[in-house]
């Protein structure tokens, strides 16, 4: 275990930014931190990196207690090291700044020069070396970001919107140098991203928050709402366009909804479902995603849909065509 | 005009003579003024690090003070050092009036001020990614501020030039706290001033050229890092 986070707040101004009641990262994986702006992923990064201490709650490193107010924090930032979204560089040469941490840690001047070459190699920088590091590009900036991470022997990398600002070419290099990282040096990475896509491509373990709070199983399908009880007391909650899902908890009022999308059944006539929360829709996209498939779904509100590949086969439904729906109650989270 | 020229004239001739006596006015300039421009930077710079990082109760007040003290007149300083080393004041005993210690002194109290509130100015508008990412690989409290030291390089080269600009063209705390001894602590300022007393021109000129000329160089200096560290 890496990372145990308990009842872990933030408070800003009167503001929770985070609130997470218990959340453990795994060592030696890929973890990826999804969610939209603003839903507390970089805070969350930042109190990882110890650079951060929350307002309340505990977090255990490794098994050991971190103590926010105790001095053994440089220590601990020792073991990992965070590559900022928009990374800055020093003011000096591109080798120079992949040394910094070399040299802070007093590795003699061989040795130093040749892991700067090493790590400049792995990152595809090293014809850079002697270039000046402000004169480079956003992906060649967050290259060598990495490399000078790198430089810190951490145990942990963790990554914030590491391709968020860079183009398509820089975008795939980083991917591979961050999968190349896990899988041969043997670092945890983690990462935050807004990018599902991304996150399902790269990450063994997704952790999707949402406002601050971490969303338990579903990173996908999130509506607004209006939840009401009808005449025989069942919730039903109001989405946009007017469609109506039964719920199980939640108060009446305005909410939010997640659908699992793994737990969304899909048949071939919304017949072939029982009545309640089905929904014909068309199928807009199939999406291969390892051993699954996603089908995008618009039934109204545009529905993400894991389904198995035997599963689909069985179905035989091709993009265009008409599909039925059904979103069970277990599926759908209230918060 | 003639009158104007003639001085300008006799100046430039005094100055390729390389009087003794001019060079000993001169050497008295640079040498109070440098070591008052070194001891305020080694106490103003490290004091700006510190309130631009640190928090403490007063620290708004601290600054506003510190503002109001770049417009303190040197004679003021001049005063207030001088009731303390007189020989009533509480350091008289040291003997310190009318000595070069004494000028340097008075310059240090007059940019103290300006080095600080240079340097915090210079360093409060360093990225606070820089702080942040220094202290993510693993730097200590010391490496990360000089990590933002070297970030901010160009601001405090200005701040000290500002400073040394002050001193070595201020007259009251140098008259004042010196007394324009001949030798010993006759500068630029103060021999210009005496020279104009007597009607003699053609010194204070050649003082004028040299206390220019120094500005000058400074300026070039200036721009010498400038070009090194802007980006």
């Amino acid at each position: 275990m890496l990372y145990e986070l308990r009842h872990l707040k933030k408070v800003y101004n009167h503001r929770t930014v985070l609130d997470i009641e218990d959340l453990i990262l795994e060592e030696g994986q890929v973890t990826g931190l999804l969610g939209p702006n603003g839903a507390g992923k970089t805070t969350l990064l930042k109190i990882l990196t110890f650079i951060l201490s929350p307002t309340s709650g505990k977090i255990r490193f490794k098994g050991k207690r971190v103590d926010f107010a105790g001095g053994n924090l440089i220590d601990l930032r020792r073991k990992l090291v965070l590559v900022q979204q928009q990374p800055i560089l020093f003011t000096s040469t591109v080798a120079n700044n992949v040394a910094f941490p070399l040299r802070i840690r007093k590795i003699e001047k061989t040795e130093r020069e040749r892991l700067v070459e090493e790590l400049l190699e792995l990152v595809g920088m090293l014809s850079f070396r002697d270039a000046m590091a402000h004169r480079l590009s956003g992906g060649e900036t967050q290259r060598v970001a990495i490399a000078r991470a790198l430089a810190c022997f951490p145990e942990v990398i963790l990554m914030d919107e590491p391709t968020a600002s860079v183009d398509v070419e820089n975008q795939i290099v980083i991917e591979r140098i961050i999968g190349e990282i896990n899988q041969k040096r043997d670092i945890s990475v983690i990462f935050t991203t807004h990018n599902m896509i991304q996150a399902s491509r790269l990450a063994e373990k997704t952790v999707f928050l949402f406002e601050g709070r971490v969303a338990r199983s579903t990173y996908e399908n999130i509506f607004s709402g209006f939840i009401k009880e009808d005449e025989k007391g069942d919730k039903v909650c109001m989405l946009q366009g007017g469609m109506e899902l039964h719920v199980k908890n939640g108060k009446p009022g305005p909410v939010r909804i997640s659908i699992d999308p793994e737990r969304i059944k899909v048949g071939q006539r919304e017949g072939d479902l029982s009545p309640r929360n089905a929904f014909t829709g068309r199928l807009i996209q199939l999406t291969d995603e390892n051993s699954r498939v996603r089908a995008l779904v618009d039934v109204g509100i545009m529905l993400s849909v894991l389904i198995s590949k035997e599963r689909l086969e069985d179905l035989d439904i091709r993009v265009g065509m008409k599909v039925g729906v059904r979103c069970p109650e277990q599926s759908i989270e209230v918060f | 005009m003639d009158f104007f020229v003639d001085s300008l004239l006799s100046a430039i001739l005094l100055l390729g003579s390389l009087d003794p006596e001019l060079l000993e006015i001169i050497g008295v300039s640079l040498k109070v003024s440098s070591t008052s421009t070194l001891i305020a930077s080694l106490v103003g710079i490290p004091a700006g690090f510190l309130i631009t990082f640190r928090a403490f109760r007063g620290k708004a007040l601290l600054i506003t003070v510190l503002n109001t003290l770049l417009a303190l007149p040197t004679v003021v300083i001049g005063l207030f050092v001088y009731a303390f080393i007189s020989r009533r004041g509480i350091f008289g005993h040291l003997d310190l009036l009318y000595t070069q210690e004494a000028m340097i002194i008075g310059q240090v109290i007059l940019i103290i001020p300006i080095v600080t509130t240079f340097t915090i100015s210079a360093v409060s508008r360093i990225d606070e990614r820089y702080r942040e990412t220094a202290l993510t690989l693993g730097a200590n409290a010391l490496q990360t501020a000089w990590i933002v030291f070297r970030e901010a390089r160009f601001g405090l080269v200005a701040a000290v030039i500002m400073a040394f600009g002050r001193v070595i063209a201020e007259v009251g705390i140098s008259m004042m706290l010196g007394g324009n001894a001949k030798g010993f602590t006759r500068n630029m300022t103060t021999a210009m001033a005496l020279e104009y007393d007597k009607g003699e021109f053609i010194l204070s000129v050649a003082l004028g050229i040299v206390l220019l000329t120094v500005s000058f160089g400074m300026n070039i200096i200036f721009h010498y890092f400038q070009g090194k560290t802007r980006v």
